[in-house]
């Protein structure tokens, strides 16, 4: 048995730039601040989201992250902060309670997201009315601990996310596991939904939840009862080790590119997913390779 | 409580049968394990561990004089205590962390207060029947992501390695009075001794799968999530001679009799190779410092700033 035992690691230099109290933020520079940095003393500036104010002129950034400028306003995105949603985002979250008609759902958010009972689909026809036997058999759709993908659909007054799962590609998640990164490297695009080349699906999911699984055979669109009823099993299906050993490595790149502190989307996994393939999957977590990978997948998405 | 799906769980057991863990671990692998000493200054030892980029260990040791026992009257002892950050885990919020602080602690007393924990305890009584040496060891877990235990013990041993305790002078006063004075000069400190009989601890979960009805499994440095699958645990303490200084069995499930000797076989070798592999780490680091000292190199701790 092999262990590695490693000495830890000193930071590296970062340069800063000079002018710390001229402001340029347009130039297209990305400025990094940390807790407590000035990052002006402007007068003609309001504080926005992670400033504050200090003896009534100089604004201080109260996270670490990234200025930001609209107009006069502003304001710092912090770089590990919770999920804060979007209307339309798709994300992957755990259930965390049953409640009356809805379900509290772990969206690493500041607060639950709710799931209501008349936004899921039901089982007998897709645009079928709730009744009080659904109301009963709650945690034969969803139990705690499930997990789900689902789509924002509205906010309550208080700031809580509303989720909805109608739709085909929206389902109890099964068949893999569960990737978490800072939800910020997520990024927006067209589809959540993957299926990547090495026959594994992805769900990226903007709170920074990831789903890796084996796909789910069946017609998908088909509003047979036996598929409703496979949207909310629990039991997985047959993995071979093959693919079991793809789903780990996919895994594994994603917590690379993570590690790295990369924006992660399909593109990016695929050509880590290749790079990696020199390596055995375990390998994959060693700091050289995880390096090594990482900087010949961004390479070759410069390349295009 | 942190909640686990159906499917996750069979998906975990499954792996875990098939020997292919979900992150592509086999059973028995360990994550890799950062490690550093002497980082706290005002401690007479400390070591920092952090597993697999989550866990993480902090442990100090000081040694006090105090007055020795009176039904044990020649040696000094060692006393343990172990706590969980609050911030390390959602559960350990409040009072949370409390019922595992206490198991923890126990666990590392039962261990390192005995004499199986294989510093000569006589060499920590400064005047027999007077006054003795207590170590006091300290484990602050900052971070929690699976597998703690086993980064206690690592984290234990390592800053036992790097403790120095004072030298002292006893004078003889006459009439059987005795009367010490504890030397000051750091260079004259020496080395608990026994420390390097110091055992480790090597956790193995007992995980059940559906599939096959009844199977033994065993794997190590489990996950949290993992953990969360774990029917039974047994954390066994290895010494590098592979004798058992201590058993401990943690969760609910219960152990079969030919798992269990199973398990300990398992234990004795994996312990003994983590052993063999800790101490050439420390040695190197502890020759690397001393080289520095003697060119007149400034020997710098990362402790807190280290980035990996």
């Amino acid at each position: 048995m092999e262990l590695q035992i490693l000495s830890p690691e000193a930071p590296s230099k970062i340069v800063k730039s000079k002018n710390e109290d001229a402001m340029d933020v347009d130039g297209g520079d990305v400025q990094l601040v940390m807790p407590g940095e000035t990052i002006t003393s402007d007068l003609q500036f309001m504080r926005g989201h992670g400033t504050y104010l200090d003896n009534e002129s100089t604004v201080i950034s109260s996270v670490a992250g990234v200025v930001e400028r609209v107009n006069k306003l502003v304001s710092v995105r912090a770089l590990k902060a919770r999920y804060t949603g979007e209307i339309g985002d798709i994300v992957v979250g755990r259930i965390t309670e049953v409640a009356p008609k809805r379900w509290k759902v772990d969206v690493n958010g500041r607060q639950d997201a709710i799931l209501m009972l008349s936004s899921i689909s039901l089982p007998g026809g897709i645009q079928r009315r709730k009744n009080e036997e659904d109301e009963l058999q709650m945690r034969k759709f969803f139990a705690e601990g499930d997990m789900v993908a689902a789509e924002v659909q509205a906010f309550f007054v208080d700031g809580a996310i509303g989720l909805h799962t109608r739709g085909h590609q929206f389902s109890k998640l099964r068949n893999g596991s569960l990737v978490t990164v800072p939800s910020v490297l997520v990024q927006r695009c067209k589809s959540h939904f993957h299926l990547l080349p090495c026959g594994v699906h992805l769900v990226l999911g903007l709170n920074g939840y990831l789903w890796v699984s084996k796909p789910v055979p069946g017609n998908p669109e088909s509003t047979d009862e036996a598929d409703i009823e496979r949207t909310y099993s629990n039991k997985n299906d047959l993995i071979e080790d093959s693919e079991r050993e793809s789903i780990a490595r996919v895994c594994n790149c994603i917590k690379a590119l993570a590690k790295k502190f990369m924006h992660i989307n399909d593109t990016i996994i695929i050509y880590t997913y290749e790079a990696s393939l020199k390596y055995s999957v375990k390998d994959l977590l060693q700091k050289e390779i995880v390096e090594a990978i990482t900087s010949e997948a961004s390479q070759k998405l410069t390349m295009e | 409580m942190p909640y686990l799906s159906q499917a996750e769980r069979d998906y975990i057991t499954e792996g875990v049968h098939s020997d292919l863990r979900a992150d592509g671990r086999g059973r028995l692998d360990y994550r890799a394990l950062v490690l550093e000493t002497g980082i706290i200054s005002q401690a007479n030892g400390s070591a920092r561990v952090r597993l697999g980029g989550g866990t993480d260990v902090l442990v100090g040791v000081k040694v006090e004089i105090d007055q020795v026992e009176p039904d044990a009257a020649d040696i000094g002892k060692v006393v343990c205590n172990v706590e969980c950050s609050p911030s390390a885990s959602q559960q350990f919020e409040g009072h949370g962390a409390d019922d595992l602080n206490n198991e923890l602690t126990q666990a590392l007393q039962r261990v390192l207060g005995g004499p199986q924990c294989g510093i000569n305890f006589e060499k920590l009584c400064i005047i027999k029947g007077q006054q003795c040496w207590i170590v006091y060891i300290d484990a602050m877990i900052l971070d929690y992501s699976g597998n703690v235990m086993d980064a206690i013990f690592i984290a234990t041993k390592a800053a036992l390695f790097n403790t120095r305790i004072p030298k002292t002078q006893i004078q003889d006063m006459g009439d059987g009075e005795f009367e010490f004075e504890v030397l000051d000069d750091v260079e004259d400190a020496e080395r608990l001794e026994g420390v390097e009989n110091v055992p480790v601890g090597v956790t193995l979960n007992k995980v059940w799968t559906v599939m096959t009805g009844s199977t033994k499994l065993n794997k190590e440095h489990a996950t949290p999530l993992e953990e969360l699958c774990t029917e039974a645990k047994l954390l066994i303490a290895v010494n590098k001679d592979g004798k058992v200084c201590g058993i401990q069995k943690g969760a609910d499930g219960s152990i079969e009799p030919g798992l269990m000797s199973e398990m300990i076989q398992t234990a004795k070798r994996v312990g003994q190779s983590l052993i063999r592999q800790l101490d050439q780490s420390l040695h190197n680091e502890e020759a690397q410092v001393e080289e520095k000292r003697r060119n007149g190199e400034h020997v710098e701790k990362l402790g807190f700033f280290a980035v990996v």
